[in-house]
């Protein structure tokens, strides 16, 4: 198992970082590959306008994206863990669109002018994200179970409430605003200052290292939680562990990036793929594969239409919508 | 070319004042759509803020009987019964103000709204404008529908006049290079549709975004970067829940000259978004933002 980690880690870390420099690269403001290679080499001033473009701008949305990714596909193991159900993911659970209001709440409840106070705005997410994800529980759960029709449809009935809830929010606060939030609400990446990059950093590294950790008691939830109790596990207590961690993760995406889709769906399926469904080997890989495969979707969303930019959550949907559909028609039977 | 503008904005107010009256019963709104009114209309509501900033402006306050929650300007307008908010006002209470008509807008309202009201046997006029000239040309069928022909020389002469000062005071200064920031994450810049766009070059300002396609589109910030604004301005969008302008983000930017030379600045969005009579105090608090040596 240990050798299996290390060895997919290492790929997919490989994969990573090839992506990353090809990211560095690319971008609106073309510059030459040799410019590229002057900034990272620390040969040009801190004022130039190569060495902004590069170093404060390229560099802090790398990170956000690969944070960002691999939050998400980690978030998305630990819910489809949770819910014994492979199609369950944040946003088709409406738990990003309860993260999405909260996020609104905390913004406004920022007062005029503030300065984006990311701990704040991120705590409100997090509440946001508690309230759906425990709605859609309450909702969908038939005997402790969550049969995947009724999963689906809690998910979409509370995301639906929820991104409504944040348009009514914005059309009576303050209608000028709509369309700012509009776009927000499509999900994208930004060059983070360094400091809300260390927060989201430190809510990820939470988030997943309470997923991680109970890696093997997911194994055991999977067979059953009879099963689970027979072997001497909590059930309970792991999958409240789960379910916060997971809140915590979608989350802090929300509130550093906006809702983006379908990242929790396409890359722990592709991993399932590739390394059966043992979580131990999952949720680390999740971390990284995630963070890859958002990269690439940030790094479309910068340069297909530049200078103008697309959304990422465009992209990620507009790819895991089939997905999606995808699963839905071949796992029939098995769910 | 501040002078070629302001011979553009004069040319347009002349023809605006020239163009004939349209008849009494029939007339012809901004869509092209023949509007049949019973008469001169006597109770009006209005859907669009800037229509309803306009309409006081001219004096026409009496036959409006109706606004938006959003018509929040002048501050009598608040006064008046509202319908409601632009993208779905209530058209129960339209129906019981009785208008003899509505003044709407493609950009802001539902089409749905105009077929609604429409089937309920109301008159909707559609307005628009994504120019100073367009913007005029609202005021001058305002004025028709209100009656207050009368109002417009004077108002038209104070516009005028004052567009022609601004002009006249940023004319003898070089034109920096101005990065409008309407929504700052994601970067909403005006590009080629938007009023503002005109409204920075009557300040004395070049708009780095000024020919991107569309209205307010998305814009990569590596680009705005590299286009190297000499002033960045950041709205303010109007009441006092105004979002943050994340004025550190873009001094984090070091190489942009409008850090270095500390010209990075708020400005009210209410003054300069929209099209009402408030545009002229817009272009000049974008003129004393943009060259705030030619107002010492």
């Amino acid at each position: 198992m240990t050798r299996r980690l290390v060895s997919a880690l290492a790929l997919l870390g490989a994969l990573l970082l090839g992506v990353a420099v090809l990211a560095i690269f690319l971008g609106s403001a073309r510059l030459s590959p040799l410019t590229v290679l002057r900034v990272l080499g620390g040969g040009a001033g801190a004022e130039s306008t190569e060495h902004v473009v590069v170093l404060g701008l390229r560099l802090p949305r790398i990170a956000a994206a690969v944070l960002a990714g691999g939050a998400l596909a980690v978030a998305g193991v630990g819910f489809q863990g949770l819910t014994r159900n492979p199609l369950a993911e944040p946003s088709v659970l409406g738990v990003s669109a309860g993260a999405a209001f909260g996020v609104v709440v905390g913004q406004l409840a920022g007062g005029s002018g503030a300065v984006f106070d990311a701990v704040r705005v991120a705590a409100f997410g997090f509440g946001g994200a508690l309230v759906a994800g425990a709605a859609v529980y309450l909702i969908a759960s038939v005997h402790g179970a969550f049969p995947i029709q009724t999963l689906l449809l809690a998910g979409v009935i509370v995301g639906i409430f929820f991104g409504s809830a944040v348009t009514v929010l914005i059309s009576l606060v303050d209608i000028d605003r709509l369309g700012g939030v509009v776009h927000w609400l499509l999900g994208n990446i930004a060059p983070l200052p360094a400091r809300s990059l260390l927060v989201f950093a430190c809510l990820a590294a939470l988030g997943f290292a309470a997923i991680v950790s109970q890696a093997r008691e997911l194994n055991v939830l999977a067979l059953g939680e009879e099963a689970a109790r027979q072997l001497g596990i909590n059930a309970e207590r792991v999958k409240a562990q789960i379910f916060v961690a997971a809140a915590l993760l979608t989350s802090s995406v929300v509130a550093f990036a906006g809702p983006i889709g379908f990242v929790g769906l396409i890359v722990p399926h592709m991993l399932r793929l590739l390394l059966g469904p043992d979580n131990r080997l999952l949720v680390p890989t999740a971390m990284v594969g995630g963070g890859t495969f958002l990269l690439i979707a940030d790094t479309i969303a910068r340069n297909a239409v530049a200078p103008a930019e697309l959304s990422v959550g465009i992209i990620t949907s507009f790819f895991g919508a089939p997905f999606f559909v995808y699963l839905l028609r071949t796992r029939r039977g098995v769910l | 070319m501040p002078g070629r503008t302001a011979a553009t904005v004069s040319l347009a107010v002349a023809l605006v004042l020239a163009a004939a009256p349209a008849g009494a019963l029939t007339v012809v709104d901004m869509l092209g759509r023949e509007v049949r009114l019973p008469g001169p209309p006597r109770r009006i509501v209005s859907l669009v803020p800037s229509a309803t900033e306009l309409i006081y402006a001219l004096g026409g306050e009496d036959r409006l009987v109706g606004r938006t929650d959003f018509c929040d300007y002048p501050p009598a307008a608040k006064e008046k019964p509202s319908v409601g908010g632009m993208i779905s006002p209530s058209l129960e209470t339209i129906a019981t103000l009785k208008p003899d008509v509505v003044i709407a807008t493609t950009s802001g309202n539902r089409l749905e709204t105009f077929t609604r009201l429409e089937q309920l046997g109301i008159p909707v006029y559609a307005v628009h404008a994504h120019r100073i000239a367009e913007m005029l040309d609202v005021t001058r069928r305002l004025a028709e529908l209100t009656g207050r022909q009368a109002a417009l020389t004077p108002l038209f002469a104070g516009i005028e006049r004052r567009l022609f000062a601004v002009a006249n005071a940023v004319r003898p200064y070089p034109r920096p290079r101005v990065l409008y920031v309407l929504w700052p994450e994601p970067l909403l810049v005006p590009a080629s549709g938007a009023l503002l766009t005109e409204l920075i070059t009557l300040a004395g300002g070049d708009s780095i975004t000024a020919n991107e396609r569309g209205d307010y589109p998305r814009f990569s910030i590596e680009a705005a970067v590299v286009r190297a604004p000499e002033v960045i301005l950041l709205a303010s969008h109007g009441s006092n829940s105004a979002p943050p302008i994340a004025k550190d983000k873009w001094e984090r930017l070091a190489s942009l000259p409008a850090v270095k030379s500390k010209r990075v600045h708020a400005i009210d969005g209410s003054l300069a978004h929209r099209y009402g009579p408030r545009v002229v105090d817009g272009v000049e608090a974008l003129a004393r933002a943009i060259h705030p040596e030619a107002f010492r």
